[in-house]
Parts: C-alpha cells; sequence; structure tokens
C-alpha cells in the first residue's frame, strides 16, 4: 500500500496535492478573514476553486462596551459556491 | 479555460455575486469571458438599503477581477462531470509545463 | 487675496489689452474691452465709493501663512507683472497657454530651418470628397480642391512616403489583403502577428491618416505650414497665438520664404502675400465638415459646422461689425488704437475658439475608417478565439480547453455552439457514463435514482417470487393455520420476544474502527491511488472514443493499428488494475482495511465503479465483488451503519450520504454482474459472507442486506429456470441453511428502527428473497420472527394516505406472496 508508483497521480507539484482532494472536504483561507469548508469539485492553476455544501466563517472584530475586542464569528452556508482564486490564502484537506 | 467553460453551462441561470466589497448582487448569469468578466441582467441588489445608488440598476458588467464568490444553483451544476474536468485541466497543465 | 478666482484689481489697476498672454480666456468678455474703448473709463460705480473701510479693520494677520497655504507670492504668474500675479495661480490654463506659445514659437523656428521639409505639397487630397457638395458654393474659390469637381478626377492617392522616413516601394501589403489575411490564419493572432500587420497597415495607410488631419485642423489667422502635420499632436501649427502673429506683422510681414512655404495655396497657383484676414475665408473652406467620410466617427462631422456658423462673424455683433475689412499690414497700422484693440480681441477670440475646435478634434483622421475596422476586426477575432468559438478548429482541442462546456451540453442538451461539430461519438461516449454517472445533480437529489436501484432489486426478487410461485411448494401455509396459531400461541410467542438477545447481537458488532485510524500518509496515498484509477479511466475512455474502424480481411495497415488499439487498451487496462489495488493480499485481522476497500470508503471512489466495471472483463469484476464480499462487515457502509438500537434509525448524516451512494454506484454493477453469474459463483459468494464477515453486523444493514438479497435471489432464479446442478443445489441449501439458522434469533433486529420510519422496503426484499429459498419448515419460522412486524405494519398502514399505504403495504405483501400468503387475507 506505500508504494506509490503510478506515474498518473504522483505529487510533483503543489496543486497535485489539491487534486488529491477533490471530491473531499477541504478548508479554504481567505482573504478578509474569511474561511470555507466544503467539497471540492473544481479547481485551476490561479486557485478558483468551485466548493459545495459549503459553510462559510468570517471573523469580525469589535468593541464590546467595554472598549475591548470582540471577535464574532458569522456563518452563512451555500450549496454551490465558485470561489475567485485571487481571495485564496490557502487549501488544506480535511482529512 | 476550465472555469470559463463551465460558467458558460451557467448562462441564463440566476446567480448571486458577491464581490469584495461585500456588495451581493443576484441576477440573471448573461455572459462570461476567458477573464470570467461577467454580464447580469435583472440585476437585484441585496441589503439594497446599505447601497442605495445601486437601486436603478437593472443590468451590469462586473469585472471578474472584483469577484470574491459566484453561488450557484446546484441543480446546473454536474459535479461528477466537473471534477473530471478539472481533472483533465490539471492533467493539460501539466502536459503545457513539461 | 481672492480664493475664488475672480479679479480683484481695482479697475484702474487693470491692464488693458491681450498682451498679458492669459491665453485665450484673457477676457470672459471679449467685446467688454472694445466697449471700453469707445465710452472712456466708465465702470458706472467707482470702488472707490462704495467702499466703507470696514476692511481696514479687519485682522489681518492672520493671513501671514496664506501664501504657503495657497502657494502665492510675488513671482507666480511669470508672464505678467507682480500687479496681475495675485489670483493667477487659478488660471491654470492661462500657464498651459504660455507653454504652448512657446512651443508654436519652436513650431516656427523649425519651420523656418527646415524649409525642405516644410515646402513638401500638403497632404494627399482626400480620397473620400465628393465634389457635389463643393460646387454648390460657387464663391468659395481656389481651395486646391477644384479638381474634385470633376466627376472624372480620380485622385493621385500617392502619399508622401518621405513623412515617413521609409521609400515608397516598401508599402506592398495591398489594403484589400489585410482584411483577408485574418480570415486566413483562423487562430488566435500572436502579439507579433498583429503588431506585424499594424505596422504594413500603418506603411500603407499612414499617409492617408495624415490627409484627414488638415481637413479639420482648426485654421487659425496664421497660415498654416504642412510640415509636421501628422504625427505629432504639439506640432500643430495652427496652435500659434495671435500675440505671435502680431508679432511677425509688426515687424514688417512675413518673410517671403515663409509666406511662400506656409500658404498651402501656393501650390496651387495662388501667389500672393498671406493676409490675417484672409485665412478667415480658406479656414472656412478647409474645416468643411467631411460629411462624405464613410466614417462613422462622429467626431469627424461633429465641430466643424458650429464653427462654420460663427465665420465670418454676423455683422450684426458689437462694434466688430463696423469694422473694417482688414486686408494687409498697413492697413492694421493705420487703425485706431481702439480699433487695433478690438480686432486684435476679435483675433484673440477666434484663436480660442479654434483652440478649443483643435482640442476636440485632436483625435481626429489619426485612424481612418479602414484603420477602424482594421483594429475592430483584431479585437472580434481576439473575442472569438477567447470565446472557443473557433468554427472549425480541431475537436480535440476544443475538447481538451472546453471539456465541461462541450460534455454538459450533451448532457442536458443545451444548444451547442457548433452543433454540426463532429463531437457527436465523443459526447455519445460520455453521455452513457455522465448519464448514468451517480449524483450528477449532487447527493441529496440522488434520491431518485436510489429509488431506480431499489426497484431494479424489487424486480428481481419479484421475479424470483414469481418463479417460485409457478412451481408451489409440497405444502402451502394456510392463514389461519400459520398466522392465527402463531398469533394466539402465547406459549411461542413469548418465547420469541425473549429472543431479543442483546448480549447477542452486540457480540456480533465487533468494534472494529479501523476506517478513521487511517494516518495522513495512508490517507494521501490512498487518495493518490483514486486519482490515478481516474487518470486510467480517463485515458481508457479516450481510448474508446478513438478507436479504428475494424479492420477489412486483408487490409494489414488497419489489422496493425487494430492490434496497437488493442495494446494500449490492455496497458491501461493493468494500469487501472493496479492502481485499484484489487490484488493487494488480504491481511487477516488487519487493522488497516484491504486497499481496495479503502479506496470504496471515497465517495470518488465509489463513484468510480460503474466507470471502472464498463473498462475490466468478466474476471476482473467478480474479482471485485468477491473483495468486496469477502470484506462486506468492513465496507464503511456497513460497519459504520450500525444502529446502536433498533429504534435507533438515524444515522449520521455522512453515513447516511455514503449508504446512498453506495447503493446508487456501486450496487447496480454488482448486480448487474451477479444476475449473469454461474451458480458455483454464487455459492461460492454465500460461504464466502458465512465464513468470512460477521453475518449478524452486515444482515443490519441496507447494503449487506441488499447483497444478501442479491445472491439470494439470483440462487432462486437460476433453480426455477432449470440450470442448476443437483449436487450445487445441494451445496446452496447446505449453506443457505447456515445462514437462515445464523439470523433467525435476530430477524426482528434486522429493521431499521420503529414502523414509521418508513424506509424498510429493501428488509421485506430480503426476507422474500429467503422466504423463497426457504424450506416450509422455514417459512414457518420465518413467519414467527417478524409477524409483529407485519401486523404492525399492515395496521400503520391504514393511517397512511393512499399511496403511501399501498406501498408499505406492497413492501410487506412481497414478502408475503414468497411465502404463499397475501396482506389482503388477514384484513
Amino acid at each position: 500500500m506505500a508504494d506509490t508508483e503510478d506515474a498518473g497521480a504522483s505529487v510533483s507539484e503543489p496543486l497535485d496535492l489539491v487534486r488529491l482532494s477533490l471530491d473531499e472536504i477541504v478548508f479554504v483561507k481567505l482573504r478578509g478573514d474569511r474561511e470555507l469548508k466544503g467539497r471540492l469539485h473544481a479547481y485551476d492553476s490561479h486557485c478558483n476553486l468551485v466548493l459545495g455544501d459549503v459553510e462559510e466563517t468570517i471573523y469580525v472584530v469589535e468593541e464590546d462596551e467595554n472598549e475591548e475586542e470582540v471577535t464574532r464569528t458569522i456563518k452563512k452556508q451555500e450549496e454551490m459556491l465558485f470561489v475567485r482564486g485571487d481571495s485564496v490564502v490557502l487549501i488544506s484537506p480535511q482529512a | 479555460m476550465l472555469f470559463f467553460s463551465f460558467f458558460k453551462t451557467l448562462t441564463n441561470q440566476t446567480v448571486t455575486i458577491e464581490l469584495k466589497n461585500d456588495i451581493r448582487i443576484r441576477g440573471i448569469l448573461k455572459s462570461v469571458d476567458q477573464y470570467l468578466n461577467i454580464k447580469l441582467d435583472d440585476v437585484e441588489v441585496l441589503e439594497l438599503d446599505k447601497y442605495p445608488h445601486l437601486s436603478s440598476v437593472k443590468n451590469m458588467f462586473i469585472r471578474g477581477s472584483v469577484v470574491r464568490y459566484v453561488m450557484l444553483p446546484r441543480s446546473e451544476v454536474d459535479v461528477g462531470l466537473l471534477e473530471d474536468a478539472t481533472r483533465r485541466e490539471a492533467a493539460n497543465q501539466a502536459g503545457k509545463a513539461r | 487675496m481672492s480664493f475664488f478666482g475672480f479679479d480683484t484689481n481695482l479697475p484702474r489697476d487693470r491692464d488693458r489689452g491681450p498682451a498679458a498672454s492669459r491665453g485665450f480666456f484673457e477676457n470672459p468678455d471679449p467685446f467688454a474691452d472694445i466697449a471700453r474703448a469707445t465710452a472712456v473709463e466708465d465702470d458706472g460705480i467707482d470702488f472707490e465709493d462704495t467702499y466703507d473701510g470696514l476692511g481696514d479693520q479687519l485682522d489681518d494677520d492672520q493671513d501671514a501663512f496664506n501664501d504657503d497655504t495657497f502657494g502665492g507670492g510675488g513671482n507666480a504668474g511669470a508672464g505678467a507683472g507682480a500687479g496681475t500675479s495675485v489670483g493667477r495661480d487659478f488660471d491654470f490654463f492661462g500657464r498651459t497657454a504660455e507653454v504652448s506659445n512657446a512651443i508654436d514659437e519652436e513650431q516656427m523656428r523649425y519651420a523656418l530651418q527646415n524649409p525642405q521639409a516644410a515646402r513638401a505639397p500638403p497632404a494627399a487630397p482626400q480620397e473620400t470628397y465628393v465634389p457635389a457638395q463643393h460646387a454648390a458654393e460657387p464663391t468659395i474659390k481656389r481651395t486646391g480642391y477644384e479638381k474634385y469637381s470633376d466627376p472624372g478626377y480620380i485622385p493621385d492617392l500617392q502619399a508622401k512616403s518621405s513623412v515617413w522616413g521609409i521609400a515608397q516601394e516598401k508599402r506592398e501589403p495591398s489594403p484589400a489583403m489585410i482584411p483577408t489575411m485574418p480570415a486566413a490564419s483562423r487562430k488566435m493572432m500572436s502579439l507579433e502577428e498583429v503588431e506585424a500587420q499594424m505596422r504594413n497597415r500603418g506603411q500603407a495607410f499612414g499617409p492617408e491618416t495624415t490627409q484627414s488631419i488638415p481637413q479639420t485642423m482648426p485654421d487659425m489667422s496664421f497660415p498654416r505650414h504642412p510640415q509636421g502635420l501628422p504625427m505629432l499632436p504639439d506640432g500643430f501649427p495652427a496652435n500659434i497665438p495671435p500675440e505671435i502673429l502680431r508679432a511677425h506683422l509688426e515687424k514688417g510681414g512675413l518673410p517671403p520664404h515663409l509666406a511662400h512655404m506656409a500658404d498651402p495655396r501656393a501650390m496651387y497657383g495662388s501667389p500672393g502675400p498671406m493676409m490675417p484676414g484672409q485665412p478667415l475665408q480658406q479656414f472656412d473652406q478647409n474645416n468643411r465638415p467631411p460629411r462624405d467620410l464613410p466614417s462613422q466617427d462622429p467626431r469627424h462631422a461633429g465641430p466643424p459646422p458650429v464653427q462654420r456658423q460663427h465665420v465670418p462673424p454676423p455683422p450684426s455683433r458689437g462694434p466688430n461689425g463696423g469694422l473694417p475689412v482688414i486686408t494687409n499690414t498697413e492697413q492694421l497700422i493705420h487703425l485706431t488704437e481702439e480699433q487695433r484693440n478690438a480686432y486684435l480681441m476679435e483675433d484673440a477670440k477666434r484663436a480660442k475658439r479654434n483652440h478649443k475646435i483643435f482640442l476636440l478634434s485632436r483625435g481626429n483622421g489619426l485612424m481612418t475608417p479602414q484603420d477602424k475596422n482594421f483594429i475592430t476586426r483584431i479585437q472580434l477575432q481576439q473575442l472569438v478565439a477567447a470565446a472557443g468559438n473557433v468554427v472549425d478548429a480541431d475537436p480535440e482541442a476544443v475538447l481538451a480547453e472546453d471539456f465541461y462546456y462541450q460534455v454538459y451540453s450533451q448532457i442536458r442538451g443545451a444548444p451547442r455552439q457548433h452543433p454540426h461539430q463532429p463531437l457527436g461519438h465523443f459526447a455519445q461516449t460520455y453521455l452513457l457514463q455522465t448519464g448514468n454517472r451517480i449524483s450528477g445533480h449532487g447527493n441529496r437529489r440522488a434520491f431518485h435514482s436510489a429509488d431506480n436501484h431499489m426497484q431494479r432489486m424489487q424486480q428481481q426478487v419479484q421475479r424470483a417470487v414469481e418463479a417460485a410461485k409457478a412451481k408451489p411448494k409440497n405444502k402451502q401455509l394456510i392463514i389461519e393455520g400459520s398466522l392465527g396459531k402463531i398469533s394466539f400461541s402465547n406459549a411461542k410467542a413469548p418465547k420469541h420476544m425473549l429472543n431479543i438477545k442483546r448480549p447477542d447481537s452486540s457480540e456480533g458488532i465487533r468494534p472494529k474502527k479501523v476506517q478513521s485510524n487511517l494516518s495522513i500518509g495512508d490517507r494521501k496515498s490512498l487518495l493518490g491511488n483514486i486519482e490515478a484509477v481516474y487518470n486510467a479511466l480517463m485515458s481508457m475512455e479516450d481510448m474508446e472514443r478513438t478507436m479504428p474502424p475494424p479492420p477489412e480481411e486483408g487490409d494489414t495497415e488497419a489489422i496493425q493499428e487494430h492490434l496497437e488499439w488493442r495494446q494500449k487498451v490492455q496497458s491501461l487496462n493493468q494500469k487501472l488494475w493496479q492502481a485499484l489495488k484489487v490484488m493487494e493480499p488480504i491481511v487477516p485481522n488487519s487493522t488497516t482495511p484491504h486497499p481496495f476497500i479503502a479506496f470504496l470508503s471515497y465517495p470518488k471512489g465509489k463513484k468510480a465503479i460503474p466507470r471502472i466495471f464498463r473498462h475490466i472483463d468478466q474476471e476482473q469484476r467478480v474479482t471485485i465483488l468477491t473483495m468486496i464480499v469477502v470484506h462486506l462487515d468492513t465496507l464503511d457502509v456497513v460497519h459504520l451503519a450500525q444502529a446502536s438500537g433498533p429504534n435507533d434509525s438515524q444515522l449520521p448524516v455522512a453515513v447516511r450520504e455514503a449508504i446512498d451512494l453506495f447503493s446508487l454506484a456501486v450496487m447496480p454493477s454488482l448486480l448487474g454482474y451477479v444476475n449473469e453469474a454461474a451458480f458455483n459463483i454464487i455459492i461460492g459468494l454465500l460461504g464466502l459472507v458465512i465464513a468470512q464477515t460477521q453475518v449478524l453486523a452486515v444482515a443490519r444493514t441496507k447494503i449487506g442486506l441488499g447483497i444478501l438479497t442479491m445472491l439470494l435471489s439470483r440462487a432462486e432464479i437460476i433453480k426455477e429456470a432449470g440450470q442448476a446442478s443437483e449436487r450445487d443445489w445441494q451445496q446452496w441449501v447446505e449453506k443457505f441453511n447456515v445462514l437462515f439458522d445464523m439470523l433467525e434469533p435476530s430477524l426482528v433486529h434486522i429493521f431499521p428502527g420503529s414502523i414509521n420510519s418508513g424506509d424498510d422496503m429493501y428488509v421485506w426484499q430480503f426476507l422474500a428473497a429467503v422466504g423463497i429459498g426457504a424450506s416450509p419448515e422455514q417459512q414457518q419460522r420465518l413467519v414467527i420472527a417478524v409477524k409483529d412486524r407485519v401486523m404492525e405494519t399492515v395496521s400503520y398502514s391504514k393511517s397512511l394516505p393512499a399511496d403511501m399505504s399501498s406501498q408499505r403495504l406492497g413492501n410487506v405483501n412481497l414478502f408475503m406472496r414468497a411465502i404463499g400468503l397475501d396482506v389482503d387475507l388477514l384484513g
């Protein structure tokens, strides 16, 4: 099982790692304190993505009444989402 | 060209586009180009009270680079085919690189 | 200090006349000074008279830094004295105009120093000029365009090539060629190609470009010198402001050679000194709107008509109307001061207007309509190329670039951009796969197809039931006898009730949490395997598409081709088979699952099965089936699907999705194989289930029961078809009996949850399959084991809407009829 002499699927470039996560749940970090978790259906060399059943988490820093900074999270659900690559910071397989 | 090809199949579907400045616009995807610039018809700006200046806009051209998300109708996406298309694109890219 | 830019000078301080170079905007009202010239200094209200002196009381200390802030200062406004500097800072155009004066002076100097270049004829005649309009204005004389009134005249289009620094002979690409070139090469042109074309184009049409400039160029009250006309926007001689003109005039008129080279009419036999008044007419002439140009560009036709309205100025306009027509320098000198001022004023105004027109028309004529067409064509071409709209490009290339769209359009029947493209075969191939492809619409939408699978299973069982009924067993059960007896036999029923042996069943579920223990490395290599499988699959699908036609006999070349193709397919098959890892040795009691089973635990592994089955032979299929059966209890869809109790039907969403996907993707392929499998294989598989797996655990899951149902019903069909040998049948019955005995105690527990949870169809199918094969004695035991569920379901279905009720009853009845009963008989 450890042998991976499969020429077709050898991991030689960074994006090949992303390919392994096709149709798997991935975690995506975006600019603007946003994170996504969803099933990866498509990607390209610009890191444009299509994710299914996505949960978006937005971190908002606010000041409470004591003027202390409080991080609030907003969560949103999307059934199918195209993500423009220039917002993507990292893509990680969600094991 | 994967996503250009992909978006072409979504023309005349209703999509919601979230821009990088948080404005969200729902409309009918009329056309798309290789830069993923998008033309929307029958536009409706969500949370219009925040962006009253957009209230009279009925259709628009959106430069691809300002898009953050496009929310798509799941029923119009063939996930299996899309994954295969992605594999092919990856293979094409690898082929070109060599 | 004025913040608002209005003139704060006292009237007496105002310096009069246009000499101060503030550009053309010197006087907001050009006639104001003329008026002043006649009505000597009568401003009506004198500032000193109205000033109440309050301003003197103001504390001006705070103004100390105004100059720093606003950039004022004594030496601003270079062109004028310190008195006029205040407020000049806000007149940005004036500064610009000064610079432009300097440029114009440079221009003049250049023209004088390079009479050679300047003496060149004015740009070639406009080829599109139409004479008819010209003839309508007979008062205009000697325009240089007279020849055009002759309808037979064909203008000489030889452009002055020296302007471009190239020999005329080099203009080789004919204009007619240009448009055809892009069409010939349908590919997207490289940047170099486009540039090259544009350069050629420039050579061919460049001079033409120059032609249209003089046409719309504003004509200042100074002779134009054609030097530097074409591409030098800063070289517009038209800009020469009246100040310079006057300077020259006062020095005694133009130098003869300048006048000569400057006057275009000289070329057309119109000698004589060029007087400032005359260009007005000429200007009118030269600025005639090029109405007849085919150009669509409105800018061509824009400004010129406007300027025509003003020239010559209507006599009714102010004192100017009374001015004598100035035809030579002497006249100008002899005018009164006021008249001269008024004249110069008027001149400045004209220059200002002309400058405006110049600004508006700056881009005019830089491109001919042909140039514009050409650029449009290039842009369209790039768009077309980018859109993959190439009419007859290589379909392979189109597919590579536009795979998703092309295949999607075929599947969904969307109108394709090029229906005539020979994509049919390819898309057809893919249609088969993608059409059957599981979960094309997303997992949640897959239930419809899952039902289809269940219906197929139902049909299979029904066939078995019907076949069994055709050959009735020796002893039919009697309704009252069986059900009545059982229901009132309190001696038996409690015993069975007590058979709910929790310890027993939990013992059956050997906790074997292997799947979740995968290390990262394993996971990565597994996913790598799956991607390798997909690579091989896609290659094989491509191969299928490129299959050469079956060779004719004797056509050795075709036979050779075919052989090579087969070899490639064979090697791909090997690649696929290796990537699947089906043949990896089975390690008993291993904590890590077999790689193929791990493969099946990923959604994309499950989804690949139908595609894999299309490309492998029967032997490989039975190997896969065997592998699945041997590991039945370690399949994720089985070992994760163990309900913790009979009332706990709610499995985690992920598990339910996995089960649906397995039913959808894997089961049909397996069923397809089993339906054609020989009896010995079925017997062998059943033996494996009994020997290798935790049967009770298997039986408590939808997938496990589904596979058992598959095997049992197939065996029954084989038997009823008379294809089973006696020896085989004996073997089968042996195995069946073992299975029955194992399952009997927990038959109650194989139902998922309570009655109203609904999805128990597969259980009835299984019971029906067991019922057909069972001996009469076994059937009786079967009925006893599940009779409560039967009764419950029947009574429950009465509370359901008609369609749901009949569906539930139908499920039960499948089983009832398998053992020779019917729910209707239960009343």
